[in-house]
């Protein structure tokens, strides 16, 4: 059926009558003259006549047929197919209209991008449809597949569907729509049932394993499966940050950033001195470049001093290309916040290399100044009573034999309302007195002290090491593969067991290599409790003096204190949801995206635990955390969203690996270009015209002007 | 049809005429003309022996006397030129492109010779036609009968359709031997057939000049858009495209023109193609220059 897309410049047809106005009124309007000659006129037109007469019809038919293909042409004609094959015509149809929303959609070479590109043609597609066909619109988004998910025959609600269809920054998730376009097409009548799937055809977002299973499905409920690749097959460039990594070195006086950025080039030329930027606070801070090899990645390391105790957000930058949505990539730096800690000396010694705290100090606070963000406070049994433990955040009590019933209670209070207590034990400890004394904050009950030395004559085995519990604990997440390793080599002569039997919400740290727990945490009340199960000192281990024992100690004060800087390794992906603890007294956070949207979030509960969680996370960028439009201590100023850089490779997957992945179904699958080249899809559902007509027209100016001038 | 000769309208267009013949012939008579025509006196040619049958009286006494030998003398017969000015006032001659039409020109030729000849004391005539004899002025050799054939041209207006033939024919026995026929016209006609009469008059020992009119326009069809042309001589009419039939057209007019200068060469007509944009003292200076430089007689005797 021959439609137009612009058919009210069909009007222009009437053009085609000016030429014979023209001549009829040139032919009325000719000039008269009386001649003296007529009888050699009347012989010259006598043989010229007919010649004349056919020429000037020729000429008149030619200008009359050029206006009229010219209004035509413009009328862009097309011809509909609404079947495709010839079996489907006149039968209703149930569609399925995919289109990719994930971000490398938004590529751009030419004047639309491919999600432009896409809506057009499912436009196109729905165009096609004839009075029974019933069409859904979905998109390729995980989180969100539906945009249109309920089979609808009114066009102009598809039309509507379509045009409020916007990219997202998601990676692609064709499995997800394809079940979701299953279960649509499943509950469909009608028994001709297609999807259309309009995509860039990059091969992130194939899920082979889906297709085990899925190719089934799609056996099953559809007919037909069209894939239109609106990249036209073109080979296509993209330069990306496909990572940055931070790490904070908290020893020195400011706080130094070691970014790690990685650029990856997926395109088929290599890259020479690209230069990439370092934004801090929206300053530019830092900047290099990279020469980086076709499909290969480099990796480089920026240093960066910001001001300690401030929460930071940057981004690192590349020059735009064709897919912008990945040429920038957020990072926030959550600022830690000084702990105040009160170390009990239970052992304390002339020689203060000999006492209970002397490394856990140094470990806490290695200069001479405060320069990490931890204060170690050191106090004596003795002086115990004159020290307010609601002044710190963390008490220490190292090899502490007894405390005053009054601090005790004191102490419990004081870890109910969010303090910590850390017992590190020792000879002075007395497990009855303890079991009994803090019960209600030790993690399990003490047992006895077991020995394990060959040297000594109490030995019973060998020495005891350390090692990891699965999953990793956040305190240990510090340190690096190799120091995990070496954990192995620390020795431990004497420990203490424990009731295997936990006193109430407890998670293992660290356990002894027989399996005893080692270092064990435990929620009370807002509070935390931890046990270690061995002297701090170098009396019963050699803990103390191995390298990683600063970094596990100063991490366990961060960890129990809410401010370690989960979110600098932790990475949110577009769609992720962000979530955080919260202290009771809050009831309410607001984020602000990057473009300005607040939202306000209330707090949820789960496994007895409070927290925020916020799952608008829509584009990459920063997001601002609020209270009452205000900064909050206890939250983080601003947390980054990224995309997923695995979209940003935009190798493409063929017919041929489509089909292998179905496994060689029977269903008809076709891929195609949009353009005129696309006969086996758009062919299906339209066939131009313009094109042609436009060229015809010209061969009839051609012609016009060529028989004219001779 | 002739006006009222005391119409003051009708005598300014005469004394206009007659000025610009003139002017024309004056203009010519000055510089290159001199006329070979000798005057009406009877005289001596030459002596012949005398034979029986001759006259007696035009024995030469003094010859007789002189060589005692019986000559007798031969004279020049009757000298004064007949001339008989045809011309054509049919429809086609009023055509005009530019300038004056083909008859005013024609008009104004036949008058100029008109004078020539009067002033030179020949007889003239004059026969205006068209398809039928129209005016017929007898010939004459006073110089005032020159009024009267100005009077006749300025009363002529060109129309109605041409027959040449018909109208020579019809004079053919009116005109006696060894006279001038001049023929101005536009000859749209059957070229046979007018040569065809033509050579009747010349068996007569007539000589014939013919005067060929044709406007510019003619010649070069300057044309360019589809035109509705009309004849000038009866309701014919044709819508053509001028560009597309130029070539042909000029073709054919060529083609009309070679062959009556053709029939003219083989027939010993002379034969003058004069268009009528081009200045008329010119057009006669070239053609008398050329009839002298020829050396042939204006007539035969």
């Amino acid at each position: 059926m021959l439609s137009f897309l612009n058919p009210v410049l069909l009007l222009g047809i009437l053009g085609a009558s000016i030429p014979i106005i023209i001549h009829l009124i040139n032919k009325r309007k000719s000039v008269s003259h009386k001649f003296a000659a007529i009888d050699f006129l009347l012989e010259t037109n006598k043989r010229i006549s007919i010649k004349f007469k056919i020429r000037q019809l020729i000429l008149l038919i030619l200008r009359a047929s050029l206006l009229m293909f010219l209004a035509l042409s413009l009328a862009k004609p097309f011809i509909k197919n609404s079947g495709g094959g010839a079996e489907e015509k006149n039968i209703p149809t149930s569609n399925v209209i995919i289109i990719d929303d994930s971000f490398s959609m938004q590529y751009s070479d030419r004047q639309d991008s491919f999600f432009s590109s896409a809506k057009t043609a499912a436009k196109q597609i729905v165009d096609t449809f004839q009075k029974d066909d019933e069409a859904a619109v979905i998109a390729c988004s995980s989180s969100k597949p539906l945009v249109l998910p309920e089979l609808e025959d009114d066009k102009k609600h598809l039309f509507n569907a379509i045009d409020q269809f916007h990219p997202g920054f998601t990676a692609t998730h064709i499995m997800s729509a394809l079940d979701t376009a299953v279960e649509i097409l499943a509950s469909a009548k009608t028994s001709i049932r297609r999807i259309f799937l309009l995509t860039d055809m990059t091969r992130n977002g194939w899920d082979p394993h889906w297709f085990k299973s899925g190719h089934e499905k799609l056996q099953r409920h559809v007919t037909r499966f069209h894939i239109l690749d609106v990249s036209e097959g073109r080979i296509l460039k993209n330069i990306a940050i496909t990572h940055a990594e931070l790490q904070l070195n908290l020893m020195e006086r400011n706080a130094e950033i070691r970014i790690k950025a990685t650029i990856s080039n997926f395109s088929p030329v290599p890259v020479k001195d690209l230069p990439v930027h370092i934004y801090i606070h929206g300053k530019k801070s830092a900047q290099g470049f990279f020469n980086i090899e076709t499909n290969a990645s480099e990796t480089k390391e920026f240093f960066i001093t910001a001001e300690r105790g401030k929460d930071i957000y940057g981004w690192v930058e590349i020059p735009g290309d064709n897919l912008l949505a990945d040429n920038k990539r957020y990072f926030t730096i959550n600022a830690s916040q000084p702990i105040e800690a009160l170390l009990i000396d239970g052992d304390p010694k002339t020689n203060i290399y000999e006492s209970e705290t002397f490394y856990l100090e140094k470990a806490l606070n290695p200069g001479r100044e405060h320069l990490s963000s931890i204060k170690p406070s050191l106090c004596a049994i003795h002086e115990v009573n004159n020290m307010t433990f609601a002044d710190f955040n963390i008490i220490f009590l190292c090899n502490v034999e007894t405390l005053p019933p009054e601090k005790i209670q004191e102490l419990g209070k004081f870890v109910q309302e969010g303090g910590t207590v850390i017992f590190t034990l020792g000879n002075n400890v007395d497990a009855d007195y303890y079991n009994t004394a803090f019960g209600a904050l030790l993690p399990h009950r003490l047992h006895t002290i077991r020995t394990f030395s060959s040297n000594s004559p109490l030995s019973e085995e060998q020495p005891l090491h350390l090692k990891t519990t699965e999953p990793i604990h956040p305190v240990m997440s510090i340190l690096s593969e190799s120091q995990i390793s070496m954990l192995s080599l620390v020795k431990f002569y004497r420990i203490f067991y424990v009731d295997p039997t936990p006193l109430g919400s407890c998670k293992t740290i660290l356990s002894f290599s027989n399996d005893t727990p080692a270092l064990i945490e435990r929620q009370v009340g807002q509070g935390k409790s931890v046990l270690f199960a061995a002297s701090i000192d170098r009396d019963w281990t050699d803990f103390p003096v191995n390298p990683f024992f600063l970094p596990v100690m100063q991490q366990l004060c961060r960890y129990v204190t809410g401010s370690i800087p989960e979110e600098i390794s932790k990475e949110i992906l577009v769609k992720d949801a962000w979530q955080y603890p919260c202290a009771f007294d809050t009831n309410v956070i607001e984020i602000t995206d990057p473009d300005g949207t607040q939202t306000v979030v209330q707090p949820q509960f789960a496994d007895n635990e409070k927290y925020f969680k916020y799952e608008e996370t829509k584009m990459p960028g920063i997001y601002a955390v609020t209270i009452d439009g205000k900064l909050h201590p206890q939250f983080p100023a601003y947390f980054s969203v990224n995309v997923d850089p695995a979209e940003s490779n935009l190798k493409k997957i063929n017919k041929s690996e489509i089909t292998a992945l179905m496994g060689g179904t029977k269903l008809s699958i076709t891929t195609s270009h949009t353009g005129e080249e696309s006969n086996v899809l758009l062919g299906e559902a339209k066939k131009t015209l313009w094109g042609q007509l436009l060229f015809l027209t010209l061969c009839i100016l051609f012609l016009e002007s060529f028989i004219s001038r001779k | 049809m002739a006006e009222n000769p005391f119409d003051p309208v009708t005598l300014s267009k005469i004394a206009n005429m007659e000025l610009r013949a003139r002017l024309i012939v004056d203009g010519v008579l000055s510089g290159i003309h001199k006329s070979p025509y000798t005057g009406s006196s009877i005289e001596f040619l030459e002596h012949k022996e005398y034979s029986p049958g001759n006259e007696i009286k035009h024995i030469d006494w003094k010859v007789l006397a002189k060589t005692d030998k019986y000559y007798v003398k031969q004279f020049e017969e009757e000298t004064n030129l007949r001339c008989y000015i045809f011309l054509d006032a049919s429809g086609s001659m009023g055509y005009k492109s530019t300038g004056i039409s083909k008859f005013a020109y024609a008009a104004t030729l036949a008058a100029s010779l008109s004078y020539l000849f009067l002033k030179q004391s020949d007889l003239v005539g004059l026969i205006s036609f068209n398809d039928r004899v129209l005016h017929y002025i007898p010939p004459r050799s006073r110089i005032t009968y020159l009024h009267t054939i100005l009077n006749v041209l300025a009363g002529l207006k060109p129309a109605g359709k041409s027959n040449i033939s018909a109208v020579l024919n019809s004079f053919v026995e009116k005109i006696s031997h060894r006279s001038l026929i001049i023929i101005i016209s536009d000859f749209f006609d059957q070229v046979e057939k007018i040569i065809h009469q033509v050579q009747h008059f010349q068996f007569k020992q007539n000589e014939v000049i013919l005067f060929h009119i044709l406007d510019s326009y003619e010649l070069t069809f300057p044309f360019e858009t589809v035109t509705l042309f009309e004849s000038m001589e009866d309701e014919r009419r044709i819508l053509a495209d001028p560009k597309s039939i130029k070539a042909h057209y000029l073709f054919e007019m060529h083609h009309f023109l070679e062959q009556f200068k053709q029939s003219c060469f083989e027939n010993q007509i002379d034969y003058c193609l004069i268009d009528s944009s081009s200045p008329m003292d010119q057009a006669l200076i070239k053609f008398l220059a050329r009839r002298e430089s020829t050396l042939r007689p204006v007539h035969k005797t």
